[in-house]
């Protein structure tokens, strides 16, 4: 697979989970109790469905060799 | 003791009847976590001081991870990040007064997980191929030939009349992509969220609730769009926690 689009997937997918921790989901409403003193937006890793991109090459693959 | 919520979760939808969370799944401080339970749900929580949770990417993604992990073991409504609750009395409390609402939202997300896909496209060249598809004469930046003066105001709402008429082409673009999506995914799961022209180059931004196992089909049918769409970018994420299928507001 192509660094570049591996590399830009990474910081794609940091916003995906920040988004949804601290925008989506149930809300407390007057019980949140957040510093935002700081929101570093550097890579995890923990979501990007690596396999299934790679399984999106490999079909992509198999059918020009058809 | 203060609470920091993570989840809230069915104890009689999981299969097994799960009542304990493995110990392997700790909180953020790397302290124990516990049900809080009041008749068939319960809350995930962790103490904590009651000082400002820090939004530090360290906190907020471990925070994310947690939730990850717990939902691999019971159905789960995924709370905001940073949701703290005076004691274990608030969290009963809270959970008994709004257990009809929270139980319909574990209802629908049972055993299914949320799937993103976010589009992507060139808008400059995208726009010009809309352009050119519909109006090949119009992909020429020449004004249209006229015999009145020059005139400042015309070129302006010229102007923005090709702004506005671009901006109808690409929504109904927009549109047509989300119709072909919704046909595909349709025989997958109908329950689907979709935000358009999110910015100029996230043309769609989709969400899907559907069961994990069929995160497989769903990967072959997006495969297949992107074929159909070479000068779009499809980037396939999850299966998260059902995020962006929960409604509920609790005050």
């Amino acid at each position: 697979m192509n660094d570049n689009v591996i590399d830009r997937s990474k910081d794609i997918t940091i916003l995906e989970v920040l988004d949804r921790v601290l925008n989506k989901g149930v809300i407390l409403t007057g019980d949140l109790v957040i510093s935002v003193a700081d929101i570093d937006l550097v890579y995890l890793g923990v979501k990007l469905m690596l396999s299934s991109v790679e399984t999106m090459e490999q079909l992509k693959a198999g059918k020009k060799a058809e | 003791m203060k609470k920091l919520i993570y989840a809230i979760l069915s104890l009689d939808d999981n299969p097994d009847r799960r009542i304990a969370i493995p110990p392997e799944i700790t909180g953020i401080p790397g302290d124990k976590l516990h049900l809080i339970r009041q008749g068939g749900i319960a809350a995930v929580a962790g103490n904590t001081n009651g000082d400002a949770v820090d939004t530090v990417r360290k906190a907020a993604l471990q925070y994310a991870g947690i939730i990850e992990n717990l939902s691999f073991h019971f159905t789960l409504l995924p709370v905001r990040f940073g949701s703290v609750m005076e004691s274990e009395d608030a969290v009963t409390r809270m959970l008994e007064k709004n257990a009809t609402a929270i139980l319909a939202n574990l209802q629908k997300v049972d055993n299914r997980f949320e799937f993103g896909l976010k589009i992507f496209c060139d808008s400059e060249k995208l726009s010009a191929f809309l352009v050119n598809k519909t109006d090949p004469a119009a992909s020429t930046n020449d004004p249209p030939p006229t015999d009145l003066p020059p005139s400042v105001y015309r070129d302006y709402v010229n102007k923005k009349l090709k702004a506005h008429r671009l901006e109808e082409m690409m929504l109904a673009y927009v549109d047509s992509v989300i119709a072909v999506i919704t046909s595909k995914v349709s025989a997958l799961t109908s329950i689907s969220r979709f935000t358009k022209m999110a910015s100029t180059s996230n043309l769609i931004d989709a969400v899907f609730l559907l069961e994990k196992e069929k995160k497989d089909e769903l990967v072959v049918t997006i495969a297949g769009l992107m074929e159909e769409h070479p000068m779009l970018t499809f980037m396939l994420t999850g299966p998260w926690p059902p995020y962006n299928f929960v409604d509920l507001n609790i005050k």
